[in-house]
């Protein structure tokens, strides 16, 4: 390696990153979902543990937060000021949501990563590099809605033993320990729809590539898609809901709006790629 | 292979798309796939894999989940002759989703707990043994039992294994089949198979506007959950229907509903009542859809005695009927909790008297369609079985006991002392994948591959939109050689009983030629009838639905009882997650938190914060759960979603055997139910124990996910009026 | 009641041989010292060992709790090595000279506390073997760090400022270590010729060595500045409440010159003890060390709490949530003993009888270098348990691992000060000289009425200046 090379990588680097990433997105993997669909069944969690190789940790190393449950579905009972406390019965339900990474455009764990091991792909998605992973965890700590999952232990040393272990997907790794982890929108599955794609010399289309969640939700509540191609169903969604990338802030938070699109913790400015839909109440 | 010319590909080539090369092309790996030197199974190296086998690309085949009885049709990706991972079939009744246990029905196949060979008792204990041997023990011991001195004890079963069983049991002489599920419908049929004429009926969510369900947790545990779900988004969506839950603990469903209504348990009846009483008193329906002698209790059955009865107040009542009146056509459901009671069968009848009053009957619920061949038809379970099978076995009936897909030693109640009479029975085969609690009894033990190793059939139980065979079909090579399935086992019984006409040799073969044998209107135009099933992974067969009838029956409702010095009702919820205790062993659903409360990898008790306070307990204190048949202790989990006097804690967990994953977590609530029966369908009344509870005054902190129980005023799950929603979205 | 901060009429050979004999004969009591050091560091090295091997799970760290005790601890033992910077390099360029008989030591603690830091950021990494990913090293696969990460800035401000300091260190000791070189015999004489860089005492030497030692301590200023600076940014630079914060970084350098002066508090009470010290690290000194500690201690709580006072007004409700959560959550007990000892104990010094009692102030400096390594625990955990997401509220409490780790990292810093005050006069020889002659010439009445050079120096005397001749 000659310094000539070293200097060249360097002005490579410098003309990349000097802008802070990517601007010309070749796609923009979203998800829209409808949490008056969702029933908060969990199937979507377990199809991700099914599809993405998900250790399980067991009853000590979950119960100390350690576990690996990159969507899980959270369960909120109302507040007090929401009329829960006074009632005697939880009479309007609960409220579900299912948490995946937002694959924000403006990830707060991307910058701070030492090493560059989590960064924003052309696809939009926000990436994370186990081998490049060197765990200094600074990324979970700043990521807002903590969908980053550590492996704080070789799990793979307890989690398949034989024969559980030929289930493991070949397409993606096995993490081991000291390293970060999260959902990837099951980017197996994009490049696969890509390939295949590619093979057959079209373009992507709607509907070639489906997240593990996505596909097995029972009442369809997760919709994935591309919002680069208009006819995407997802990007139909959004455009419905008018959620725009970039913003801080939607429509739906104008006074006297009626939309019900909004992302979690949009005003943090970290530009999610996932768009909820209200939870629909009859009173 | 290199000094062979013809090796399997060229064979398939020559073979083209018929016959055998059909198969082969819809199979995954087939272990009846024969080379054409000798007839032989030869095991052909990657080396030179399927034509369709490209390294690195998954393959998906048909095929049907076996974790729950509601039968959903998946898709199995194959990669390198693995099965990695199901999805729903969209073509079937649950459409693209599948359910967590669907999900983790994987782990059922890949366990590392199952049985990889026959066992047998020998000193005691289970020892491994041949199958050349546990054949020749089968034959000693069944083979040449009295008839009707042998009976088979299952779960769910369906398709041409029912049909083997049958002819099977005929061969023995013996009519004995009992088929238990512990999550069961039975009540709800029963009162189906009264009122409407038909156990099973269809229910159409997605037309109703509003349902109202007394306990049945159609999104969870109830019939078909995953195809209720698909339907429940159509409810859901457009002009946005309601959906009223009453019923002691929170299911999934009633965490989705509009009206989560805590009733006293086994006081659903007296609400429906109740509600059926404001109905005609203040909305002036009209009841001459109802006999005389029904108008009269709904009479009796004012909003005060309501609420006096159940503790659902008369705003609560009133705010049900108006939703029921304003939104039609309407469903009202009954399950679970409403069932599993001395009077089950009067709230199932009453709920059933809203359908009737409120004209939903041929609306939102109708006639289904059953599979014309009523052979293949599918066996639902009952408790009711169980207790008979319990009672015959008292008795001495049996020389022989065959068990498979059931475990009756961990889901029936202690104080039937199953194990002890069981003990009369001298030999008892178990069929099974693991060692659970009844296999650690049996006398001999079958190993069976699973259901993504072996050829099968089956028919749903519950058949709403067509009637359909399932078909399943290997996802790969057994993991074990010595597995069985059910079907190969069934049939090498019939041969060793020598029973003419199935002189097969494999249950593969078998199905092909029953298949073939099915009514033309069943098999339809397809040009290769055999593989055209295999690929979609179900036969759809259209059948008329039937018409229902209206004979409504008794409304009287029996008080309930006041409990003495057990004031508390147990209720051992059921819940996807553990299901009847089946998931126990499968570390993604011990992994998953529990739906509503979020507890993983252990039991729990749930009391209403009014009841902790009363016994000054805080969550993770232990609890003493005590009935006249023995004490659970159990750590809490508080919340405002269980009836004051209800204590609830999930079956499913409290394994003695089954396993790594299962055993010694968590407790069975099971264990310390009283026997009380529901006298009309002769079910377990399983909601009907009564308990007192005392602090213990240990502690642990409960295994639960999720730091905070609210939202803490972050919008994190926002939401939006119905009103609002019907107006911008509405259809 | 002794005020002079030195004896001037103290000899010069004895000066010499009080600190020479300091570094020579150790005693039982310094055998057991180290003995008590490696015992401490054999606990941190075999936790580390359990932990490289296993994972970080034994540590007890979680989800969300991903930081805890290695960090507070870094950040704890970063603060420590301002104090040398402060006693040395700012003291100097003011022109205290009192600093003169304790900044060796100081400057000691500085590159030692620095080494004990350096070694958490790597410890505390899931992947250790891979360290070197943060430096910016020349790659086959042109892979750099990543420049905008406040890890990658604490990599370049840890190194810059360990380089820095103990080159400060060691050419600040050339001079001494001439003199040592005269003094020794055997492998010591060896040592010190080749670190005395062939120091004569010349007058060119003295002038070449005047202005580097101006230039370094111009230099490291700064540098000890923007290195507490940029592990705020750790923080500050994060988009959680409670770290996300744009006081950090001078709350940060003033928790450093705080915690590091009560260090030096320390173990100013302990040479003084065990070396007899008595006339060099004399109680006038104490008295200025333990002022400007209190001074120290004054800026630091009036940060802390425009830090509370910036959020409540700030009105940022998450912000607003960490902070009563710190003040009432899980680790409020902590948080409290902080406020004790971080501001109301600090009240100690400002009394002359207490500031002038040795085990008072030993006890008390310790109290308040507990309370500076709570005040990081305390800026670390308590955001990690409640931020914005309610789902991941979580309270933790560090493994035994951790805290061997951080236990350990108190026997390596004192393994290392041990090793040092015996290889290295922990007193400045030449300037206690410079002090003393500086003293007698300036200090006793009637060369002060003499030499009086204060403002009125020029007027009075009317001479030309004599630099330069």
């Amino acid at each position: 390696m000659s310094l000539k090379n070293v200097l060249e990588n360097w002005s490579d680097y410098r003309k990349t990153h000097e802008q802070g990433g990517h601007h010309e997105y070749e796609h923009m993997w979203t998800l829209a979902i409808d949490l008056n669909k969702c029933t908060g069944c969990n199937a979507c969690s377990v199809a991700c543990y099914a599809e993405n190789n998900l250790a399980t940790v067991g009853k000590e190393k979950l119960h100390k937060g350690q576990g690996m449950h990159w969507l899980r579905m959270e369960r909120y009972w109302d507040e007090p000021q929401m009329g829960g406390d006074d009632a005697e019965y939880h009479e309007r339900g609960a409220s579900f949501l299912p948490m995946m990474c937002q694959h924000c455009n403006a990830a707060t764990c991307e910058p701070v990563c030492p090493v560059a091991a989590t960064y924003h792909t052309p696809d939009g998605l926000n990436a994370q590099v186990y081998n490049r992973c060197i765990g200094s965890r600074y990324c979970s700590n700043n990521c807002p809605y903590r969908l980053r999952y550590f492996n704080f232990y070789s799990y793979y040393d307890t989690s398949w033993p034989e024969p559980l272990n030929q289930q493991l997907n070949p397409d993606i790794s096995v993490r081991d320990k000291g390293v970060m982890e999260k959902c990837t929108f099951c980017v197996q599955r994009i490049r696969t729809g890509k390939d295949q794609a590619a093979s057959e010399g079209r373009e992507l289309r709607d509907g070639d590539v489906v997240t593990a969640c996505a596909q097995s939700c029972p009442t369809q509540a997760i919709v994935f898609g591309d919002m680069l191609d208009e006819e995407s169903e997802a990007a139909k969604l959004w455009a419905k809901q008018q959620v725009e990338l970039g913003p801080y802030e939607q429509k739906k938070d104008k006074e006297g709006s009626e939309l019900r699109g909004y992302r979690v913790l949009e005003a943090l400015n970290t530009d999610p790629c996932v768009m909820y839909l209200d939870r629909v109440r009859e009173a | 292979m290199s000094g062979n010319d013809i090796n399997r590909r060229n064979f398939l080539k020559f073979m083209g798309l018929g016959g055998v090369g059909a198969a082969t092309l819809t199979g995954c790996d087939m272990p009846t796939t024969v080379t054409i030197e000798e007839g032989k199974e030869k095991v052909v190296s990657y080396l030179a894999p399927e034509e369709y086998v490209i390294p690195g690309i998954g393959n998906w085949f048909a095929s049907t989940c076996q974790q729950c009885p509601s039968g959903c049709g998946v898709h199995g990706r194959v990669r390198e002759g693995r099965v990695l991972k199901l999805e729903g079939n969209p073509e079937t009744l649950n459409g693209n989703g599948l359910c967590m246990m669907g999900q983790a029905s994987l782990q059922t196949h890949y366990n590392p707990d199952r049985i990889t060979q026959p066992m047998a008792r020998k000193g005691g204990s289970l020892v491994p043994v041949s199958w050349d041997e546990a054949w020749k023990l089968l034959q000693e011991n069944a083979g040449k039992v009295d008839a009707g001195r042998s009976a088979w004890f299952t779960g769910t079963v369906s398709g041409h294994q029912a049909v083997l069983l049958k002819a099977l049991n005929k061969a023995w002489g013996s009519q004995d089949h009992y088929v238990y599920e512990a999550i069961n419908n039975a009540v709800g049929e029963a009162v189906n198979e009264a009122v409407l004429g038909e156990a099973v009926p269809a229910y159409h969510l997605n037309k109703a506007k509003a349902i109202l369900s007394f306990g049945a947790d159609f999104l969870g545990t109830w019939v078909s959950p995953v195809h209720f779900a698909k339907q429940y988004a159509e409810f859901r969506t457009g002009d946005r229907g309601i959906l009223m839950q009453v019923e002691p603990k929170m299911s999934l469903t009633g965490a989705n509903a509009d009206m989560w209504v805590a009733a006293r348990p086994g006081t659903e009846g007296v609400v429906a009542l109740g509600i059926a009483n404001v109905l005609i008193s203040k909305h002036q329906v009209s009841g001459s859809v109802l006999p005389q002698a029904a108008l009269d209790v709904i009479a009796q059955y004012d909003v005060n005695k309501v609420t006096e009865v159940s503790g659902v107040s008369g705003d609560q009542l009133v705010r049900m009927a108006n939703y029921l009146r304003g939104n039609s056509p309407s469903l009202v459901l009954s399950g679970e909790s409403a069932h599993n009671h001395e009077n089950g069968y009067q709230n199932a009848m009453a709920a059933m008297m809203l359908n009737i009053l409120l004209g939903n009957v041929g609306k939102t619920i109708d006639g289904s369609n059953k599979l014309a061949v009523e052979e293949l038809q599918a066996k639902t379970g009952s408790s009711a079985a169980l207790l008979k099978f319990a009672e015959a076995v008292d008795a001495g009936k049996y020389d022989v006991v065959f068990f498979k897909g059931t475990n009756p030693l961990f889901t029936a109640p202690v104080a039937m002392d199953l194990a002890g009479k069981l003990a009369k029975v001298p030999f008892k085969v178990s069929l099974s994948m693991f060692l659970d609690d009844t296999t650690m009894q049996a006398d001999l033990v079958l190993p069976l591959s699973s259901p993504y190793e072996e050829w099968n059939t089956s028919v749903a139980p519950y058949q709403p939109v067509e009637a359909a065979i399932s078909m399943s079909q290997p996802l790969m090579n057994p993991l074990s050689s010595e597995t069985r399935s059910f079907g190969d086992l069934l049939l090498g019984m019939l041969k060793h009983h020598g029973v003419d006409g199935y002189d097969f040799p494999s249950y593969y073969a078998y199905l092909q030629d029953a298949m073939d044998k099915l009514p033309a209107s069943i098999k339809g135009s397809a040009v290769d009838f055999w593989a055209d099933s295999v690929q979609k992974g179900y036969v759809k067969a259209t059948a008329e639905g039937g018409s229902l009838t209206t004979k409504l029956g008794d409304l009287s409702q029996k008080a309930v009882d006041v409990g003495g010095d057990f004031p508390m009702h147990l209720v051992p919820s059921s819940n996807q997650t553990m299901w009847d205790g089946r998931n126990a062993n499968l570390p993604w659903m011990q992994e998953q938190p529990d739906q509503i409360s979020k507890v993983f990898w252990d039991s729990w008790a749930e009391i209403h914060p009014k009841t902790a306070a009363k016994l000054g307990v805080h969550e993770g204190d232990y609890i003493r759960i005590k009935s006249d048949q023995g004490s659970i202790d159990v750590k809490v989990y508080i919340y405002k979603g269980v009836h004051v006097d209800a204590v609830a804690v999930p079956m499913g967990r409290g394994h003695k055997e089954y396993g790594r994953y299962a055993k010694g977590n968590g407790v069975n609530p099971l264990s310390i139910l009283s026997e009380v029966i529901e006298p009309t369908s002769g079910e377990l009344a399983t909601h009907g124990t009564r308990v007192s509870i005392t602090k213990t005054g240990e502690h642990e902190e409960l295994p639960r996910l999720g730091g905070s129980e609210t939202q803490v005023g972050r919008r994190l799950v926002s939401t939006v009026s119905a009103e609002v929603f019907r107006r911008t979205e509405g259809a | 009641m002794h005020t002079k901060d030195i004896n001037e009429n103290i000899a010069w050979a004895k000066i010499n041989e009080d600190v020479l004999r300091s570094m020579e004969n150790p005693r039982v009591g310094y055998w057991v010292a180290v003995a008590a050091c490696i015992l401490m560091v054999s606990c941190a090295v075999l936790a580390e060992i359990y932990q490289y091997q296993v994972g970080m799970g034994p540590s007890n760290l979680n989800w969300p709790h991903m930081w805890d005790l290695y960090i507070a601890t870094f950040v704890f033992w970063i603060g420590m090595s301002h104090s040398g910077t402060l006693l040395s390099a700012i003291l100097h360029i003011i022109g205290a000279d009192w600093r003169k008989p304790i900044y060796r030591f100081a400057e000691a603690m500085t590159t030692f506390s620095l080494l004990t830091a350096g070694l958490f950021p790597i410890i505390h990494l899931g992947r250790v073997w891979n360290m070197y990913w943060v430096l910016p090293y020349v790659s086959d696969r042109g892979i750099w760090p990543n420049f905008r990460s406040p890890l990658i800035w604490d990599a370049f401000a840890i190194t810059t400022y360990l380089t820095s300091s103990a080159m400060f260190l060691f050419i600040g000791m050339i001079p001494d270590l001439a003199i040592c070189r005269d003094n020794a015999r055997g492998w010591r004489q060896k040592l010190y010729t080749v670190l005395s860089l062939g120091w004569q005492g010349d007058d060119r030497q003295w002038r070449h060595f005047r202005r580097i030692y101006l230039l370094m301590a111009c230099f490291l200023i700064p540098l000890a500045v923007s290195v507490h600076s940029i592990v705020s940014a750790d923080f500050a630079m994060s988009i959680m409440p409670g770290w996300h914060i744009t006081s950090f970084p001078p709350y940060f350098v003033a928790g450093a010159l705080y915690s590091g002066c009560a260090a030096i508090i320390t173990l100013f009470i302990i040479l003084r003890y065990f070396f007899r010290f008595e006339e060099y690290m004399t109680i006038p000194i104490l008295e200025k060390t333990c002022k400007l500690t209190f001074a120290i201690a004054m800026v630091w709580s009036y940060l802390t709490l425009v830090e509370f006072a910036s959020v409540w007004y700030g009105h940022d409700m998450a912000s607003k949530e960490a902070l009563i959560a710190r003040f009432t959550g899980a680790y409020a007990p902590f948080f409290w003993v902080m406020l004790f000892c971080g501001i109301v104990a600090p009240f100690g010094l400002a009394f002359e009888r207490m500031r002038r009692h040795l085990p008072t102030m030993f006890v008390l400096s310790l109290i308040l270098n507990v309370g500076m390594w709570l005040e990081r625990w305390m800026i670390v955990t308590p955001t990690l348990e409640s931020s914005y997401y309610p789902f991941a509220f979580d309270t933790m409490w560090p493994g035994i691992v951790q805290w061997a780790i951080v236990f350990g990292s108190f026997g390596w810093f004192g393994l290392l000060f041990l090793i040092f005050v015996k290889v290295f006069p922990s007193v400045s020889m030449y300037e206690v000289k410079e002090m003393v002659f500086h003293r007698r010439h300036y200090h006793s009445e009637e060369q002060a009425v003499k030499f009086h050079r204060r403002a009125t120096d020029r007027q009075l005397t009317d001479q030309p200046g004599t630099e330069g001749a």
